[in-house]
């Protein structure tokens, strides 16, 4: 078993996941980011999309898949930080819902004029949605 | 005198009262355990939150951001008043309101954002009948915090106001609670001494302490991360007001109930004293008047 590094997933309302893993894949705002132990200091803007994450736990490791919202993941030699304002796993995710809101931003989009404060908004909320339907094959 | 009738009456009214403020007492007391939990649950991303945004000032020297600047100097201040959305809780909101009032005194104009009913009915009695306003209570505090963070944030940015303060309730301790205020933007990294700042602060001396964590890496840019973070930050810091918020209105709710239902208690047995002197001044006004009047007929 390689050595872990201490991976902490947080949002507002709870800790998404405390433990070690292996390797931590985000999407920055610059694109898909691994983290792997030893990383140089790190801190990056994360845009929606799926985090992916080589955890062990109990001695075991297992793979961990979320769709998260906006955030920062912070990156130290022997710690990962991901902060994110939500984060669902495949069982959390309500698919109607999701679709619902993806075509609730895209209409809203289309009144936004592009490039607007509104207009990343509405982008941020349909990435959102979109990394949910991805994560659970609906897309 | 009441009547022996009038007094039961009133003893009886005490009773439904006092089971109605038990029975709230007791309901404040289960909701202010899980609003203490809201809060224990926050508190990881506090930390967090604040150990980055510390690692970004280290690496930044010069900061451009509109938080970071003082606002347009002749808009009004503006103020995010927190309050619950009901009452029952003692001087809970009305304390809030009048902190909020002293502060704006030492300001020439205000412009008020309120989060909580009582909150909105009071600025809306000051005679502001159309500001912004959220109710505490929605589903998602999150989705909450975050629009008022929006829209103070621009509004501050166009320079509508020239300030944003948020004054809220603190939670002391269960049997106290403390109206605060506390400046948010232009933002002052060491300016305020309370949570999520304390830690915020901490990390902040730690940090400049060690300064030997060599070179972080940012991406894409310094600039860039942090203006993501300084409004994720003044949103987080709302959210967690209004946390507090919930929890000390409760606590507040809690004091205020076990009192009333114990001056119910103290006014039920002073009542029920009285309606049994009542009583017994009837029953021996009823035998003077037997005795009285066998006395007159004559009778052995």
């Amino acid at each position: 078993m390689p050595d872990g590094i201490a991976f902490k997933l947080v949002t507002p309302a709870q800790v998404v996941f405390d433990g070690s893993a292996t390797l931590v894949i985000a999407v920055t705002t610059e694109g898909e980011e691994g983290i792997l132990p030893k990383h140089a200091p790190f801190l990056a803007a994360l845009k929606p999309g799926i985090l992916r994450a080589n955890v062990v736990k109990d001695g075991a490791s297992s793979r961990l898949e979320l769709a998260t919202s906006e955030g920062f993941m912070q990156a130290l030699p022997d710690r990962v930080t991901v902060l994110v304002d939500e984060a669902l796993a495949f069982d959390d995710v309500v698919v109607a819902e999701a679709r619902e809101r993806l075509a609730a931003a895209t209409d809203r989009q289309k009144e936004a004029a592009a490039g607007s404060e509104a207009y990343a908004r509405e982008q941020a909320v349909i990435d959102f949605a979109n990394a949910q339907l991805r994560l659970t094959g609906h897309r | 005198m009441p009547s022996v009738r009038d007094l039961r009456d009133r003893i009886r009214s005490l009773k439904n009262t006092q089971q109605i403020t038990k029975a709230m007492k007791q309901v404040a007391a289960a909701k202010i355990r899980r609003a203490e939990e809201a809060r224990k649950r926050a508190r990881p991303y506090a930390d967090a939150l604040a150990e980055m945004l510390a690692d970004l000032m280290a690496a930044v020297s010069t900061v451009d951001h509109p938080f970071m600047k003082p606002g347009n100097e002749s808009a009004p201040a503006g103020i995010v008043l927190m309050s619950a959305d009901k009452g029952l809780a003692g001087a809970f909101n009305s304390n809030v309101i009048h902190a909020a009032e002293v502060f704006a005194r030492g300001r020439s104009a205000v412009a008020y954002y309120t989060v909580g009913i009582k909150a909105r009915n009071a600025v809306r009695r000051m005679g502001f009948s159309d500001r912004p306003t959220w109710p505490l209570g929605a589903t998602s505090k999150v989705a909450t915090a975050r629009e008022v963070a929006e829209r103070v944030a621009v509004d501050f940015v166009n320079g509508t106001i020239s300030e944003v303060v948020v004054v809220s309730q603190k939670l002391v301790s269960m049997m106290s609670q403390r109206p605060e205020t506390l400046k948010l933007v232009p933002f002052q990294i060491s300016l305020s001494a309370s949570e999520p700042f304390d830690s915020a602060q901490d990390k902040l001396r730690e940090r400049s302490a060690a300064e030997s964590k060599g070179a972080v890496e940012f991406s894409p840019s310094p600039e860039f991360v942090l203006s993501r973070l300084l409004p994720k930050y003044l949103e987080f810091t709302l959210y967690s007001a209004m946390l507090e918020t919930d929890a000390a209105f409760f606590a507040a709710q809690l004091v205020a109930m076990t009192n009333a239902t114990d001056n119910a208690s103290k006014l039920i047995d002073e009542l029920t004293i009285a309606m049994n002197n009542a009583r017994q001044a009837a029953i021996t006004k009823e035998l003077l008047e037997i005795v009285g009047g066998a006395e007159a007929l004559g009778v052995e």
